[in-house]
């Protein structure tokens, strides 16, 4: 039984006509890596609020189907007993920051305090996370003081900090520059390897390619490829259907046509178009 | 960006070892007692040695100076000359310029109130900058007030200044696309309609995805919360707690007595 089951989600915020998500079916293993992609309004970022729980316990509006995580329905949980099990970081970095603490190491021990977790724990852990993430030097600087990219981190570390079974993160980079990126994605992967299960909405495909489990491209609401990073990322259907691919990829496939890419599959990395294009 | 948002300073000192909500009441007990003492000078000795020594005890001597010679002073200074002068009480004036006339009645009436207000200003200062805002508000909810509430108090102190940070973003933004912002006052009160709109919609978005925010970090939970920081709390404070609860009742009882 997979630890993340979604059957026949469908769902449609109160205030939309048509459904945001149709008919998914999802299955995610236990500390596997899942990455999602898809243009703008795929419902991609609806996805991560339904697998933590803020779909529909906070948005309302119309569901069918079911979402499990670790054997237990969403329908039947509540939502401050689901967050315990599911961790959410989203794109936007500044709304991430609670605003009632001052400085970075309070604003990560912000959910372990509401949690419960006792005070020398909880600064262990807090430690612990920030190391992990690179940002122990930030500690005691205020979390509105911080550069987007700095303060996406400290989003991250907040939540990975409550130790979640299930990761959620909805474009974590999107403010990072490339050594953060590829910082963040490090992490990401050490957490699945420990055994965390993670579906990150990513739109950088090298760094997908390079760590993801698995890819998941949606479209229109509707799980459209589902495959290994190299099969999904180099796919026809992606570019015909207005995806966003691989500078790689799309080099090797201009030079496929003119006959200069002699391998049967397309890279997506520059290491893999560098082998390929070796005489 | 500012990097501080408090007053708070961090440093070792009796004061700042007392539990907040004591020393909450320790404010309480000398406003009240300032205000509602029947003896004419209790207001001037709070403020010139009272608070003086408690600035010291607490190690914010400088700084409660400093906020005192720009801040609270300076306030005093006008509401006292507001009052000696215009405050009709008294028949034999003793100072005389022009229209204005001060009586030795209007100068004692003014004089106790600027030093209350000191004694108000002051108290509260001192508080603030000995006291951590999350402890203070950590301890609060840990005594029964609801966690919203402390949320509210104290997000609102630290994103006011974030709000007007962006408010100065769209009049750059609306500038820069032809907005005048500058002349008369119809020109002006007119440049603020486009600034209403992404301020307010665009906070209400925000809102939406805070809570979501700090919902994920389980902010509705049911556990017991538990605070990073140690929050004191000794014998000495349940003793001050007592002597100044005693303290602020005996000085609404002498009043509503004499009264």
């Amino acid at each position: 039984m997979a630890f993340v089951n979604l059957q026949n989600v469908t769902y449609k915020y109160p205030l939309t006509k048509t459904p945001v998500l149709q008919n998914i079916n999802l299955q995610v293993n236990e500390g596997e890596f899942v990455a999602v992609m898809g243009p703008n309004g795929a419902g991609k970022s609806t996805l991560c609020y339904a697998l933590a729980g803020f779909v529909p316990h906070f948005f309302k509006g119309e569901i069918s189907g079911s979402i499990e995580v670790d054997g237990k329905k969403s329908s039947e949980s509540t939502l401050d007993e689901w967050v315990l099990n599911v961790g959410l970081a989203f794109q936007n970095p500044f709304n991430q920051i609670s605003g009632a603490k001052y400085t970075v190491f309070e604003e990560i021990a912000f959910g372990l305090e509401n949690i419960g977790v006792p005070r020398e724990e909880m600064k262990d852990r807090v430690d612990e996370a920030m190391s992990l993430t690179g940002i122990s030097d930030l500690a005691d600087r205020s979390p509105y003081s911080l550069s987007g990219g700095q303060q996406q981190r400290v989003a991250l570390t907040s939540i990975l900090v409550m130790r979640p079974r299930l990761l959620v993160l909805d474009e974590p980079t999107s403010q990072m520059d490339p050594i953060g990126t590829r910082e963040v994605f490090g992490v990401v992967r050490k957490m699945a390897e420990e055994g965390m299960t993670v579906v990150m909405v990513e739109h950088k495909v090298e760094w997908i390619a390079h760590f993801a489990d698995r890819v998941i491209a949606l479209k229109e609401g509707r799980v459209f490829l589902e495959g290994k990073p190299n099969d999904v990322l180099t796919s026809d259907l992606l570019v015909e259907n207005g995806f966003g691919i691989s500078r790689y990829t799309s080099a090797a496939r201009e030079a496929k046509k003119q006959g200069l890419w002699k391998k049967d599959k397309l890279p997506v990395t520059l290491f893999e178009a560098a082998e390929g294009f070796k005489p | 960006m500012r990097e501080r948002l408090s007053f708070h300073i961090k440093r070792d000192s009796a004061l700042h070892r007392l539990n907040p909500l004591t020393k909450l009441l320790l404010v309480l007990a000398l406003i009240l007692s300032a205000f509602l003492t029947p003896f004419y000078w209790t207001p001037h000795i709070l403020a010139i040695l009272v608070i003086p020594i408690l600035s010291v005890i607490g190690r914010v001597g400088r700084e409660y100076l400093s906020t005192a010679f720009r801040l609270i002073l300076p306030a005093a200074t006008f509401l006292f000359l507001m009052q000696a002068f215009f405050h009709p009480i008294g028949k034999e004036i003793i100072f005389a310029f022009y229209f204005l006339d001060m009586t030795l009645e209007s100068l004692m009436f003014a004089f106790g109130n600027a030093m209350r207000i000191v004694v108000m200003v002051s108290a509260f200062t001192i508080f603030l900058l000995t006291t951590h805002p999350s402890e203070l508000m950590s301890d609060l909810s840990r005594r029964g007030l609801p966690g919203q509430f402390a949320y509210v108090i104290i997000s609102t102190l630290q994103i006011l200044p974030q709000v007007q940070a962006k408010a100065q973003t769209i009049i750059s933004a609306q500038r820069s696309r032809g907005l005048e912002t500058e002349g008369g006052f119809f020109k002006r009160a007119g440049a603020l309609i486009p600034l209403i709109g992404p301020l307010v919609f665009g906070s209400l978005v925000e809102v939406e995805e805070r809570a979501i925010a700090i919902e994920a970090r389980g902010f509705t939970s049911k556990h017991v919360k538990t605070s990073l920081h140690e929050i004191p709390d000794t014998p000495t404070d349940i003793f001050l707690r007592w002597f100044l609860t005693t303290l602020i009742a005996a000085s609404i009882g002498l009043k509503l007595w004499l009264s």
